[in-house]
């Protein structure tokens, strides 16, 4: 079921040395969905997708774009734009003439560079050299280079890197749109909070090895606990009847209490029960971030030298009291 | 892929960069530059039987070499510079035609900038010469200037592989520019002198050249050297990650 546009890898290998960048990976990339490749740095995201554009020879497996390899596609900045690095547009060309290079050897015209400058808030500056850019304009360019050949497949390395808040909305909202016209969408990125607003669908490399290949949504659910978050009139009570019953309360901000493998109900009728006046009761919905740390360290032989973070202690939109 | 559409992407490299193009133009300016400049103050003291009117207007090619091997060498090494080859090696990923058809852009750069130079120099440096100066006319004087045009782009596409080998300027030009510029005066004129690349391609430059060496079979000695090292580029560029 090889689909025209999809990313194929298969049985993937490449090693640095003795070093394996990336090991016997497997996945598939389809069309209609933004997939976010995660891991953390030196996981073999970057050594992937370098692979994938044919830039470095794995030392064995394969990947495939609609089962091409990348050096077989004829004028391959019409099926495959990708974005690699934002330095790479040489700093005393003019962002017009960058494009223009790279249009013209897949033989796509001076009126579609334009397009994509414009596309890219970049047409006010497109006589301007590169080495007058910002981070975030550099990567902007980097993303108009890779819409220069309208490809239905995108790979994209960090695409948010540099941006301000407000290209960072445009990055998020043209991935999805991407996607949304059925287009193969492949973003690698280590900002969970930014992937978790953007991705449908989770491609996770550890080590260079895949640990996960999941709807978001799954992979939410299965890596992360259920928990309640709580506001009482008597805290202390509540505590202690929750330990009585096996479940621990933890502080978290004034007055509210999060209590760890409880779901609202539980909580609700043993508050009940027991007479405890209860203000606010709440399942408190697990991050992506958390998910994905409870993955790598439940996998601990993937993790980096750093301890495991203790579940809880990372929660991305919780801003948590020091007790 | 289309051969033109990536000639035309390697033109718009060389073209959008003031680098090069300053590169390329100093050549001309340097080697005529100094041609005239020597030959309007030569004095007529070395005008023995061993003066040659034609090779002494090419003496300022000592200094526009220089500028050849910089922009063979800057042609290639600018696309290696913050990452940019994964870039163009994405858009061009066949590595034979990404690379050929940069070096016969490159080649035809110099070819064209080298024969303006040598016609210049020539027709220049004969004029201030005075009445010690000969016509175009002259035995082996048009010859040089052809040659003089050859011998520069062999001498820019001799860098340019070089610098694909080291994949930077640095170190392309701490290699090139003493093999090119110092090796041969240094060594003085030693049997193996003659076939290095300045002294060897320079033989077409003399109106009657001396040594085993002729003018033609000297440029095919350079133009050796050059296949060599695009030969090297080439499998250096075909076998690494980019």
């Amino acid at each position: 079921m090889t689909s025209q546009t999809s990313i194929d890898v298969h049985q993937l290998t490449k090693d640095y040395g003795v070093v394996r960048a990336v090991d016997r990976l497997t996945f598939r990339v389809l069309p209609g969905r933004v997939t976010g490749f995660l891991g953390p740095n030196g996981a073999g995201k970057s050594t992937t997708m370098r692979m994938v554009l044919g830039l470095d020879r794995p030392d064995s497996g394969t990947a495939t774009l609609g089962g091409r390899p990348y050096r077989e596609l004829d004028e391959p900045l019409r099926h495959v734009g990708a974005l690699l690095d934002a330095g790479a547009a040489h700093g005393a060309r003019t962002a017009r003439d960058h494009l223009l290079c790279l249009a013209f050897s897949n033989r796509i015209t001076a009126a579609r560079v334009d397009t994509v400058l414009e596309e890219t808030g970049l047409a006010p500056a497109a006589e301007r050299r590169v080495r007058t850019f910002s981070l975030g304009m550099r990567q902007r360019l980097g993303i108009a280079a890779a819409l220069l050949g309208d490809p239905p497949v995108l790979m994209l390395d960090e695409p948010a890197n540099g941006l301000d808040p407000e290209g960072i909305v445009w990055i998020r909202t043209l991935m999805k749109r991407l996607a949304a016209q059925g287009r193969t969408v492949l973003v690698s990125s280590h900002l969970m909070a930014e992937t978790a607003l953007t991705a449908d669908h989770l491609v996770v490399l550890g080590r260079g090895r895949l640990l996960a290949d999941t709807p978001m949504e799954t992979f939410v659910r299965e890596h992360s606990r259920p928990r309640a978050r709580v506001r009482t009139t008597e805290p202390e009570r509540l505590r202690s009847e929750l330990a009585r019953a096996g479940l621990t309360a933890e502080p978290d901000g004034p007055d509210h209490w999060t209590v760890d493998r409880a779901a609202p109900d539980d909580i609700g009728a043993l508050a009940a029960r027991h007479g405890i006046p209860v203000l606010e009761l709440a399942e408190d919905k697990a991050s992506l971030e958390e998910a994905y740390l409870r993955l790598t360290a439940d996998r601990a032989e993937f993790t980096t030298s750093r301890p495991a973070p203790a579940p809880g202690s990372t929660r991305a939109n919780t801003a948590k009291q020091e007790v | 892929m289309s051969v033109k559409a990536v000639l035309h992407s390697e033109w718009t490299k060389i073209r959008s960069l003031p680098s090069l193009m300053i590169a390329l133009l100093s050549g001309l300016v340097a080697t005529t530059g100094v041609t005239a400049l020597v030959s309007a103050t030569h004095d007529g003291k070395e005008s023995g039987a061993d003066f040659d009117p034609v090779f002494f207007s090419f003496f300022g090619l000592n200094f526009g070499q220089i500028a050849a091997i910089c922009f063979g060498v800057l042609a290639v090494a600018n696309e290696y510079a913050g990452g940019g080859i994964r870039v163009w090696l994405a858009a061009v990923p066949r590595r034979g035609l990404y690379y050929g058809c940069k070096l016969a852009v490159v080649g035809l750069c110099a070819l064209a900038v080298g024969l303006v130079t040598g016609f210049a120099s020539l027709l220049g440096g004969q004029a201030l010469l005075g009445e010690q100066g000969v016509g175009p006319g002259a035995p082996g004087a048009l010859r040089a200037a052809v040659g003089c045009g050859i011998y520069l782009a062999l001498l820019t596409v001799l860098s340019a592989g070089v610098a694909a080998v080291l994949r930077g300027p640095v170190g392309a030009l701490g290699l090139l520019v003493p093999l090119v510029c110092f090796l041969s005066p240094v060594l003085g004129d030693g049997p193996a002198t003659r076939f290095l690349p300045d002294r060897a391609g320079q033989q077409v430059l003399h109106a009657t050249p001396e040594g085993p060496l002729g003018p033609w079979t000297g440029l095919g000695v350079l133009a050796l050297w050059a296949a060599a090292a695009v030969w090297a580029g080439r499998l250096a560029l075909g076998r690494r990650d980019a």
